[in-house]
């Protein structure tokens, strides 16, 4: 049976949203879940209650989810699909300069395990040279491959677009923040959807800015989520990888 | 009258000169002399108002030197330039004579401007332990450094960021501060920061930035070549050091290792006044644990 596409799209399209909206899924299992990048020890200080989760969440997105945003734009923007060209050395700096931004070694470790996970996740799925060259010359210079450079780069591999692959990428991160905080505090379902619902307008507006802005100039200033980061390891009870 | 009571000293001196802003720049070259075994400084060249008068050689044959800013501080449209080169095994510590004051940015102008450009080479160690900036109401401030360290390199370095003048309840009154930093070992980047901060446009005392407090500090501890399992070591040696200091609701320490080649070390606090004494004792152990010798206090402060 041939199924009609949308009335607005073709039948490519349409099997690149439900790849992205799969890829997307908080519930991937590529380790999303066993991660909270340092909301557990805020959350073990009394620092982060539930009533600061909407405002909190908004910020995050337009401080680390701007330097992840535009380091997923970097990686879509390392390979050429139609002209079949891949800048591997764009892709390496742009994983390279976001470990380098992250401070905290469970920070850093987490995002480059989501990274790994998520490639392999995609490789499995097909036949994709591409992401296996992208694998292998990471292996080989030593770098870590990061969740968002990687999600850039299958976005474009994929033909879902730079746009949309970043707005995808930025709302499974808050998607897995709000989850992790159902864990660690008091939030119901209801109240973790409104949040979630709400944050839209910030993703699309941090995806937005970060379109025209280089990597390097993408700021970040976090030294709260960082402290809690580096202190994690020593907490007595962890729910959490990180 | 109360537009004058206002204004800086360098604000009515720069004025009364005709002038309003200052383009200077300094470079300093570390060199190993082999026949003594101390660092010398063989280049001094400034543009006022930075300027280094002599270097004095600690016991070790460290050189030290104190950047001055004989103007007092900046202001709007100041472009300062430093650049510093320490030699293959040369040691060099750079510290200033007082707190770096950012002074209230004129609307016309933009705002004061530092680029930093250090290279440490091959066996090199660079100590550059600044004052505290301070950023007044009003006041723009944009500096960029950019360090690279060769095999073998060594770097102790720290910042300190204040919110304001804090005897004059001017607390995060400042229009901007933007701060990016690279650190280097060789071609690859180990730690980098891009901070920017308009206290008007983000709050900056929200949560996800410094939460209920207003410093911010940070500390680079680097040598190349070092392996990782040393740096985990050393993590857990100054660990006892970063949690005595912690005290939740005052000052949080925390320290990390770099992706590689370093340690990073965060404080964020609720007053400036015990930052430098926790950032001395940390490099102390770590200079003990990496280089197997004291750390050396500029003379200021002995």
């Amino acid at each position: 049976m041939r199924i009609e596409s949308a009335p607005d799209s073709s039948p490519n399209d349409d099997l690149a949203f439900l790849r992205l909206v799969h890829l997307a899924d908080s519930a991937l299992p590529i380790g999303a879940l066993a991660h909270s990048f340092g909301l557990e020890s805020l959350v073990c200080a009394e620092i982060l209650k539930p009533s600061d989760l909407p405002r909190f969440f908004e910020e995050y997105i337009q401080e680390g989810g701007m330097v992840d945003a535009s380091a997923c734009r970097s990686a879509f923007r390392s390979l050429d699909p139609l002209r079949g060209h891949f800048k591997i050395s764009t892709w390496l700096e742009v994983n390279d300069f976001l470990s380098a931004l992250k401070p905290a070694r469970e920070i850093r470790g987490g995002s480059a395990a989501l990274g790994r996970n998520f490639l392999s996740a995609v490789i499995s799925t097909g036949d994709y040279p591409v992401l296996v060259e992208a694998r292998e010359a990471a292996q080989r210079a030593g770098t870590l491959v990061h969740h968002a450079a990687a999600f850039g780069l299958v976005s474009a591999l994929l033909g879902v677009g730079e746009d949309r692959g970043t707005l995808a990428y930025l709302h499974e991160v808050a998607a897995s923040f709000v989850s992790a905080c159902q864990r660690l505090l008091p939030l119901g379902q209801t109240e973790a959807t409104q949040i979630l619902w709400n944050l839209k307008p910030a993703i699309i507006e941090t995806a937005c800015k970060s379109r025209n802005l280089a990597m390097g100039d993408a700021s970040c200033f976090m030294p709260l989520l960082d402290w809690g980061a580096m202190e994690h390891p020593f907490l007595a009870t962890r729910l959490f990888i990180s | 009258m109360p537009a004058i009571s206002k204004s800086t000293h360098r604000e009515i001196l720069l004025a009364g000169a005709g002038q309003n802003h200052a383009q200077a720049w300094l470079k300093l070259k570390f060199e190993h002399d082999s026949e003594s075994g101390r660092t010398v400084l063989r280049e001094n060249l400034y543009e006022p108002p930075l300027q280094v008068v002599r270097a004095f050689s600690h016991d070790d044959g460290t050189a030290m030197v104190h950047l001055h800013n004989v103007s007092g501080g900046l202001v709007g449209g100041d472009q300062l330039t430093f650049h510093v080169d320490v030699g293959r095994f040369a040691n060099a510590q750079v510290t200033t004579t007082g707190a770096t004051r950012v002074y209230r940015t004129r609307t016309e102008l933009p705002g004061a401007s530092q680029h930093n450009k250090i290279v440490v080479e091959e066996g090199g160690l660079l100590e550059l332990l600044p004052d505290e900036i301070i950023p007044f109401s009003g006041a723009k401030f944009l500096q960029e450094t950019f360090i690279t360290l060769a095999d073998g390199a060594g770097l102790f370095w720290w910042e300190i960021l204040a919110p304001g003048r804090e005897a004059r309840d001017e607390i995060f009154q400042y229009d901007l501060v933007q701060m990016k930093t690279r650190v280097m070992a060789g071609l690859r980047p180990i730690a980098a920061e891009n901070i920017c901060l308009s206290p008007a446009k983000h709050k900056v005392t929200s949560l996800a930035r410094l939460g209920p407090y207003r410093y911010y500090a940070s500390f680079y501890i680097c040598r190349v070549g070092v392996d990782l399992q040393s740096w985990r070591n050393l993590e857990s040696h100054l660990l006892e050091v970063t949690h005595s200091l912690t005290r939740p609701g005052e000052m949080l320490w925390g320290m990390s290792t770099l992706v590689a080649n370093g340690l990073a070390v965060r404080c964020i606090g609720s007053n400036g006044r015990e930052i430098l004494p926790g950032l001395q004792q940390i490099w102390s152990r770590a200079k003990t644990f990496l280089y197997g010798r004291k750390a050396i206090l500029p003379r200021k402060v002995n």
